[in-house]
């Protein structure tokens, strides 16, 4: 049971197996066919449908393949979690944007990754990541005349 | 009007000092408009629009379309050295262009960039020279059958861009067929998979999640290893930053693909610049030597979506200006443009301004000649990008795609899309399911919807209407690509067990 | 009781008398204020189409036409809030509230929007109505070889094939299809709606023999006549189109039918001060008088229809009951 069940590929075809699953209930909900032609649940029920047992057929064989040569792979956690922390990082950026504004969420986003991520020594982080906000303020805000997002807490 | 003599008086126009220096101007600014992802033609010309007012309308028309097919040449330049779309078109490119730069042959891939462009593009403006009036007819067969069938062949592509595993390719494109039903639908405004939020009612971009899945997720994946992969390899040497002659002769055909395919997609109003690249990458895929290459950064892989793209605009250019019809967004700007100035887009068009046509026609092969010329020596410049360690790259990535996609709409939302699309993108690349495909189902999969149940509403539930010859044609074709793979795979099968046995 | 102390302490004419000084002072003040509103900063221009669509471009056409005659003040600039056909705009006006440096440029789309999709939670009730500006006609087009030769033709054919005739238009809350809706009710007759995403997808599939009739733009259609290509059967206008001298009107062609209108108007957000809006509505019907603005509907083919800020109101009133009604004779589902 343990042999399939750390493939990725079984828990990937269960998790699109209910995205599935769930596009064609949502599709029931709408009309299939009408006088005018197909309606707009046609194409989600097909392609829904078809998820489903596509999805299936990934799980079984995730299942079913026998490959003792081919060792499971094995989940690189420390890899994942660099990956991870950077994308939490990003995330908190865009959500700052709304409050602190494009120039200094990127300059954090910034040196987060010189100097955090790739512990580059400090300086040479707080010198890019100021000089990198800035020269995009300048290329896009002043040269071209687009608007990059303002901090409410700073206007 | 005779056509050389048309070409003639075309170049007396397009050769004035001021129609050039416009010409220069437009190439210019639409080189910088396609590399900064974001900020698209139709956006630019729209801005410009007031200006135009006090230029001479030929000379302005000159301008637009220099930054309409520019913007083509420079969309390239962030898909080959960063993994970011600079245009929608430009999402094929990525496949094979950030690979190449990945081994370190930025520069020839750039440099082939500039070059099919210049093949197909000056391809796509004789063919508007000659054969518009003409073509006009095909554009008008082309209806919602016909397109149909054309999406179903860009479906079909899917199983040449899978790659090891035919099922997580179907898996990722039925996700992009997903995403493109998000939104009101437009036969009866009905909301589907919006969840509530008003954002989603329009549908998602294709640019965000292009950006979102290619660039994002990239510099995730990127983010790995504790320390940052070596820096990419630049080649010392201009020799070396260029396509070589092997290169050239590898291409041959990805020229003509590119050239004549490109524009024969770009006159269907109905199919944009995107399908034009899919198609003309999934065909050169298709009769290579070396299929299973493509996608790890073969340099045909690179010239066949950029000389589509290219060619594409002028194909583009051929209902606009021979029906009135726009086939994208950029026409319709240009035609609302012609309209302000007091021309009449439409069927008498050629005959009533021949100096616009013509002059247009005439500058467009200067544009093409002056993009190339401008885009080589800054491939040296740009390549030279690349040197950037890591550390500085990735930040860069992610600080062009979040001004790429807050410049398109300022919406914050959007950028949240973009986020959770980069996760989605990492989380394939860890699974191993291609991406190419769920870009391929995000693009085809609302055009082709809405052309099967357009054509159904014609026929009145018909079925029989999409096996007109056109359609018929083309879906033929299409099972043809589909079968032909397996029918090889089928028979490697074979060899194998006939092996096995003797 | 504070009244009565007070009253007490000073006597109840000397009240009086304060009040009605308050009273004229405040009037003063009111009145100079009333006169003398004007903007201070940018105009933000919300409009929900992207750089090139049709609002997007009177949005442009106005604030250039403003600088032109010299009757504002300040720049206009016009931001494009693009996506939920409508919601996302409607909202951004709605947002600003109180704020008499916003305007909104709507269509009929933004009253349509919110009957049909829940999401789109911002009606024309929670705006400001400023002004109206424009109604665009339309004219009914078929291609130049069919053989109909007038709207009653076509109605004829359709009566006696019920859903065989194929209309192309733009999405099933579009003028073209309630335009379809209304006929269909008054004379007992079926045809086909195709929706196209895209004006040059639709022409298409006229010219192209895919579908009988189309619901056109008149200035759209003006190039294709000229050609010879289209026939226009009959118009959908108040007044008749100066470029169709011609054709019939739908009253004139023999159906007496009120066509639910096509307005471009000016909103602005919620709460603004009165000044402002009178200040507002004052401006753009200055700007119904200039020349600049008599050519452009002119070149456009539009028709001028000024209306101030109660009219409008009660205009999209009347059209958003139309539509309701339209609507649900389409079968659809309304969703407030």
């Amino acid at each position: 049971m343990s042999s399939f069940t750390r493939k990725s590929d079984f828990w990937a075809g269960l998790a699109l197996a209910a995205l599935g699953t769930y596009i064609v209930s949502k599709a029931l909900g709408w009309t299939y066919m009408s006088e005018e032609g197909p309606g707009a649940g046609f194409f989600p029920l097909w392609y829904g449908t078809a998820m489903v047992v596509i999805s299936l057929l990934l799980v079984l064989g995730a299942v079913l393949k026998h490959d003792p040569a081919a060792q499971v792979k094995q989940i690189q956690w420390g890899e994942l979690r660099r990956a991870m922390t950077c994308w939490v990082a990003l995330a908190a950026c865009v959500a700052a944007l709304k409050y602190v504004g494009f120039i200094v969420a990127f300059a954090l986003l910034t040196w987060f990754i010189i100097a955090v991520m790739f512990h580059r020594p400090a300086i040479k982080a707080l010198m890019f990541s100021v000089g990198g906000a800035l020269g995009f303020y300048l290329i896009f805000n002043w040269a071209l005349d687009l608007q990059l997002p303002t901090g409410s807490w700073l206007n | 009007m005779d056509v050389f003599n048309g070409l003639m008086q075309g170049f007396a126009v397009a050769l004035t000092p001021m129609n050039l220096a416009l010409c220069l101007a437009g190439c210019f600014l639409g080189t910088v408009v396609g590399v900064l992802p974001g900020l698209g033609p139709p956006a630019t010309i729209a801005m410009l629009l007031p200006l135009t007012f006090k230029m001479d309308p030929t000379g302005a028309m000159i301008m637009l379309a220099g930054i309409y097919y520019g913007a083509k040449y420079g969309g390239s330049t962030t898909s080959i050295l960063l993994n970011v779309p600079g245009e929608s078109a430009s999402v094929v490119t990525c496949l094979d262009g950030y690979q190449m730069a990945r081994k370190g042959r930025a520069g020839a891939a750039l440099g082939m960039s500039a070059i099919a462009s210049f093949i197909a593009g000056t391809f796509g403006v004789v063919a508007l020279m000659v054969i518009a009036p003409p073509l006009a007819k095909l554009t008008l067969a082309f209806s919602s059958p016909e397109y149909f069938a054309l999406m179903v062949l860009g479906l079909a592509m899917v199983v040449l861009l899978a790659g090891d595993s035919l099922t997580k390719a179907l898996l990722a494109m039925m996700l992009g067929l997903w995403i493109a039903s998000m939104g009101t639908d437009l036969f009866s405004a009905t909301s589907r998979f919006t969840f509530g939020q008003i954002e989603l009612l329009g549908g998602i971009d294709f640019v965000i999640v292009a950006i979102g899945i290619f660039a994002v997720g990239e510099v995730m994946a990127n983010m790995e290893p504790e320390k940052p992969l070596d820096m990419l390899p630049v080649p010392k040497g201009l020799k070396n930053l260029m396509p070589t002659w092997q290169d050239m002769k590898d291409c041959r055909f990805a020229f003509v693909n590119g050239s004549v395919l490109g524009f024969l997609i770009g006159i269907l109003p109905g199919a944009g610049s995107t399908i034009s690249s899919f198609l003309c990458y999934g065909i050169e895929k298709a009769v290579s030597k070396h299929p299973e290459k493509f996608g790890t950064g073969v340099i045909e892989g690179v010239a066949a979506p950029e000389g589509a793209n290219n060619a594409e605009t002028a194909g583009a250019l051929v209902p606009l200006l021979t029906l009135g019809i726009p086939g994208s967004g950029t026409t319709a700007i240009l035609l609302a443009a012609l309209v302000l100035w007091g021309f009449k887009p439409g069927p008498l068009f050629i005959q009533d301004s021949p100096a616009l046509f013509w002059g247009l026609v005439a500058s467009m092969y200067i544009g093409n000649l002056v993009l190339l010329i401008l885009n080589l020596p800054l491939v040296a410049l740009f390549a030279q990008l690349l040197k950037m360690p890591g550390y500085l790259m990735y930040p860069l990535i992610l600080g062009v795609s979040i001004v790429g996609v807050y410049t398109a709409n300022s919406s914050l939302f959007q950028l949240g899309l973009m986020v959770g699309f980069g996760l989605l993108g990492y989380l394939m690349r860890k699974l191993d399911f291609p991406t190419a495909p769920l870009i391929l189902g995000l693009v085809l999969g609302d055009s082709m919807e809405k052309a099967l149940r357009q054509s159904l509403m014609m026929s009145q539930g018909d079925l029989s209407i999409l096996f007109r010859p056109i359609p018929a044609a083309l879906l033929l074709i299409a099972a043809f690509l589909l079968i032909v793979p397996l029918v090889k795979q089928f028979n490697s099968v074979r060899v194998q067990v006939i092996d096995k046995e003797a | 009781m504070h009244c009565s102390q007070t009253t007490r302490r000073y006597g109840v004419s000397f009240i009086k008398t304060l009040i009605a000084f308050g009273a004229i002072a405040l009037a003063g003040v009111a009145g100079v204020a009333h006169a003398q509103w004007k903007p201070t900063k940018t105009v933000d221009v919300i409009v929900h189409t992207g750089p090139g669509g049709g609002n997007d471009l009177l949005a442009r056409a106005v604030a250039q036409m403003l600088e032109k005659e010299k009757l504002l003040p300040v720049r206009m600039q016009v931001l494009n809030k693009t996506g939920g056909n409508g919601a996302v705009a409607a909202a951004a006006v709605a947002e600003r509230k109180g704020d008499p440096h916003t305007l909104g440029f709507i269509t009929s789309v933004w009253i349509a929007n919110p009957l049909t999709t829940s999401e789109a939670a911002v009606t024309l009730r929670d705006l400001t109505p400023v002004a109206r500006l424009l109604l665009e006609p339309a004219v009914f087009a078929v291609r130049a070889d069919s053989p109909f030769k007038t709207l009653k033709d076509f109605i004829d054919a359709a009566k006696a094939k019920p859903g065989e005739l194929k209309q192309s238009g733009g999405s099933v809350t579009s003028r073209d299809n309630i335009i379809r809706q209304t006929l269909q009710q008054h004379t007992g007759t079926k045809w086909a709606f195709v929706s196209f995403q895209g004006g040059g997808e639709r022409l298409a599939a006229l010219l192209g023999g895919h579908v009988d009739m189309m619901v056109i733009e008149p200035q759209e259609a003006g190039e294709q006549v000229r050609a010879g290509k289209l026939r226009v059967l009959a118009q959908i206008a108040e007044t008749p189109l100066p470029g169709y001298p011609n054709v019939p009107t739908l009253k004139q062609a023999g159906f007496d039918v009120v066509a639910t209108p096509q307005i471009r108007a000016v909103m602005a957000p919620p709460g603004i001060p009165k000044e402002a809006l009178l200040y507002w509505e004052d401006l753009f019907a200055k700007l119904g008088q200039t020349a600049s603005w008599k050519k452009y509907v002119a070149d456009n083919q539009l028709e001028d229809s000024y209306a101030n800020g109660a009219q409008l109101g009660k205009a999209i009133d009347q059209i958003e009951k139309d539509m309701r009604v339209q609507f649900q004779q389409a079968g659809m589902k309304l969703a407030r």
